[in-house]
């Protein structure tokens, strides 16, 4: 039972954390309901305004590889949440907690990013400078 | 005393240092008022400008991103005429995929104040200007005493004159871009509480105090809406010791997507 208040109180932040993009509408592009944690290497960073996009090669069940583009705020909201344009890099293996696109594709808007190695948290698990 | 105030200074350069991560671009502003840490003091009485005004000067953003959802009180609902509505709900249920900013255009009159992101106001004798971190835009709202224009151009920002009301800084703002059906020009809040070019507002601020500002609008579009109607009180917390950092669209990845799943839909 606590753990389901735990997952609510948890899915109601992370609701809260894709609530805070400022540019497009959140909920037209993405769907809380469907969320989506996924391992794999950094293939790209895009530290760009509006919104900061990564891109990671996930390695699915049958050996095949999949390229999955994550949405982010942009520069100036992450670097006041103590992210730097560098913290992600090409090569690095993160885990990533994301809510999928309405449009099937394999973009998702990221809720937190987690260094695979170190599990130390490079971004959300706490408002994100909001 | 001198020695006693370095040693303040080096202690407050030394804790805004280590969180240095967290809070990115901290820069101890002159003419913040600090506590005995060193710490910006945001209680301290609202700073006056030369002519004794309240100075709303600084780096301000809203305290919720409700505003920016929907400008209305809680639990009330804007009194729309029959077109205004139909305009409205097809916003709603279509979760404003359409919505200026997805174009890259800005928020209007007064949302650009209330997304998630600071602007700074830099009041001048003669001038307020307001910089919007969003998309890098700005509005100025004149207070050299000269009258609204009888034919404004029409802007997306419209118009703006201010006047002092005691301590309420008073702004009224015409001439804005809007086509009669409301399709045109900005939305008055990501709902899409739409508007037209009659809109004409009255936007009240007053500082609370050296980290608060609140703001009242009145929406009065008689194309639009049966009668004038009130925003909620939006909340403003002073962002001390920080600047503005640049946003601009270069990267608008979500349009073509946003195009196609709700282009299907139609």
């Amino acid at each position: 039972m606590r753990t389901r208040v735990a997952i609510a109180v948890a899915g109601m932040s992370l609701a809260l954390a894709g609530r805070a993009l400022a540019h497009h509408s959140f909920t037209a592009e993405f769907d809380a309901s469907k969320p989506v944690t996924l391992t794999g290497t950094v293939t790209k960073v895009e530290w760009t305004n509006p919104h900061t996009w990564f891109f990671i090669d996930v390695k699915n069940p049958d050996g095949s590889v999949t390229n999955w583009g994550f949405e982010m705020p942009g520069p100036a909201q992450l670097l006041r949440a103590g992210l730097k344009r560098d913290t992600m890099k090409v090569g690095d293996v993160v885990t990533v907690d994301a809510r999928r696109a309405r449009d099937g594709s394999n973009n998702a808007n990221a809720q937190t990013v987690t260094a695979a190695n170190s599990g130390q948290r490079l971004f959300g698990g706490a408002p994100p400078g909001q | 005393m001198r020695k006693l105030r370095l040693v303040f200074a080096l202690v407050a350069l030394c804790a805004t240092a280590s969180i240095g991560d967290a809070q990115w671009l901290s820069i101890p502003l002159p003419g913040t008022p600090r506590t005995p840490d060193g710490k910006p003091n945001l209680n301290a009485p609202a700073p006056k400008a030369a002519d004794g005004k309240p100075d709303l000067s600084g780096i301000w953003k809203a305290d919720s991103m409700r505003y920016n959802d929907n400008l209305l009180p809680p639990g009330t609902d804007a009194p729309m005429l029959p077109w205004a509505a139909e305009v409205y709900k097809h916003r709603v249920e279509t979760m404003g995929y359409e919505r200026p900013m997805t174009y890259c255009m800005p928020h209007g009159v007064p949302d650009a104040f209330t997304p998630p992101m600071p602007f700074k106001m830099i009041q001048t004798p003669g001038e307020t200007i307001v910089l919007f971190e969003e998309f890098h835009k700005y509005r100025q709202i004149h207070t050299d005493g000269r009258k609204q224009p009888e034919d404004p151009d029409p802007a997306w920002y419209g118009y703006s004159v201010g006047r002092w009301e005691g301590d309420t800084f008073v702004v009224d703002t015409a001439g804005f871009k809007g086509s009669g059906d409301g399709k045109e020009g900005s939305w008055l809040d990501n709902n899409g509480h739409p508007h037209t070019d009659a809109l004409k507002t009255t936007e009240r601020f007053r500082r609370i105090n050296f980290g608060r500002l609140d703001l009242e609008v009145e929406i009065n579009d008689p194309k639009a809406y049966s009668r004038p109607w009130k925003s909620d009180t939006i909340h403003f917390l002073l962002m001390p010791d920080t600047e503005l950092m640049e946003h601009l669209c270069e990267n608008n990845r979500d349009l073509q997507s946003l195009q196609e799943y709700w282009g299907k839909k139609k």
